[in-house]
């Protein structure tokens, strides 16, 4: 009986061990080639529509909803945004600093000037960031829509 | 009539059942409906100030976390280190995000921190879960629908359905409708 019950407790210990490395969001990431952020952000025409794979460390993450996350470039300075639906993935605060692989297709968020200004302020204000309006210059926002992600723990 | 017996061991029954859900939903509900005016889920501390970074090679980046969290007295455990850019370094540890200006030492801190039962709450209340407490949640939403519905006849007479009850069923049928009026 004794054993029996030591067998079951290591069995419990060890599975989670087993799945410590890395946690699965939405349908997870089926693509296999990885995309480099800097390609999409050079080109982003020849990807709008497509679902790419890309991988990097996790900069920042919506601290209410967990409904976006910065995920570095791999040029130094650029980061792209992954925009899941509320509530479908919802990324923990403690995934920032992680490495992601995550999944999605890629989008052009179409806004005026004066909407990204007000969106990128709210987002930093959401952050309780300072935010520099000046610092505005592109009004193309390419991000992707993300499908799944998989987190280092 | 028997009917009614059942109707009212069912109420009872699902009402116990039903009652501990509904107060974790409760509490995450109000939480969550004001979530443009605070963050329900976690305890966010956002904190600037300045450290000492003379002396410390500006590329090393190592060199420059451990000197950052020395001086800011942060011993959680290091996630990673991420350049940035030639002037940013952000650290990550656990439950701090630290954001240096390498030029002239500015530090930015975001400190988070999970809510304690509300964070639990809005977990199970926003099925976070999902798998399979999407279908116990389900459940619970097809239980709610029942209680309510045999709520509806749990007495009889004045006080009844045919009585008082129609009257403030109707009321709390005519509130959503009159809103949906008003912001329309």
């Amino acid at each position: 009986m004794k054993r029996t019950l030591l067998f079951f407790l290591l069995f419990i210990l060890a599975v989670p061990a087993a799945h410590a490395t890395a946690k699965t969001y939405g349908k997870g990431v089926h693509v296999q080639e990885k995309t480099a952020v800097s390609a999409i952000l050079d080109n982003p025409d020849t990807y709008i529509g497509k679902t790419v794979r890309v991988e990097g460390i996790i900069l920042e993450v919506c601290a209410k909803r967990g409904c976006w996350v910065y995920v570095a470039g791999d040029r130094q300075g650029e980061k792209i945004q992954v925009k899941v639906t509320d509530g479908e993935i919802v990324f923990p605060m403690s995934a920032a600093g992680r490495m992601a692989v995550v999944e999605g297709i890629v989008e052009e968020l179409k806004l005026s000037k004066k909407e990204m200004t007000q969106y990128l302020q709210h987002l930093a204000e959401e952050k309780g960031q300072p935010f520099d309006p000046s610092t505005v210059k592109d009004e193309r926002m390419i991000r992707l829509i993300g499908l799944g992600a998989e987190i280092t723990e | 009539m028997k009917w009614r017996k059942w109707n009212n061991i069912i109420h009872r029954d699902l009402g116990y059942l039903c009652f501990g859900l509904t107060i974790i939903y409760v509490v995450s509900g109000v939480a969550v409906n004001h979530i443009q005016d605070w963050n329900p889920t976690y305890r966010i501390e956002r904190q600037s100030s300045q450290v000492n970074l003379s002396g410390v090679d500006s590329a090393n980046n190592n060199a420059l976390a451990l000197t950052v969290l020395d001086q800011l007295g942060e011993t959680a455990p290091l996630k990673s280190i991420f350049r940035v850019d030639d002037t940013t370094l952000k650290i990550f540890v656990v439950d701090n995000n630290i954001t240096v200006t390498i030029n002239d030492g500015l530090v930015f801190q975001e400190k988070s921190n999970k809510r304690a039962i509300l964070y639990q709450a809005n977990f199970l209340h926003l099925n976070h879960a999902k798998k399979w407490w999407t279908w116990f949640a389900d459940l619970y939403a097809l239980a709610l629908g029942l209680l309510a519905m045999t709520g509806l006849f749990v007495l009889r007479g004045k006080k009844g359905i045919t009585g008082r009850g129609m009257w403030l069923t109707g009321t709390g049928l005519l509130i959503p409708l009159f809103f949906l009026w008003l912001y329309s």
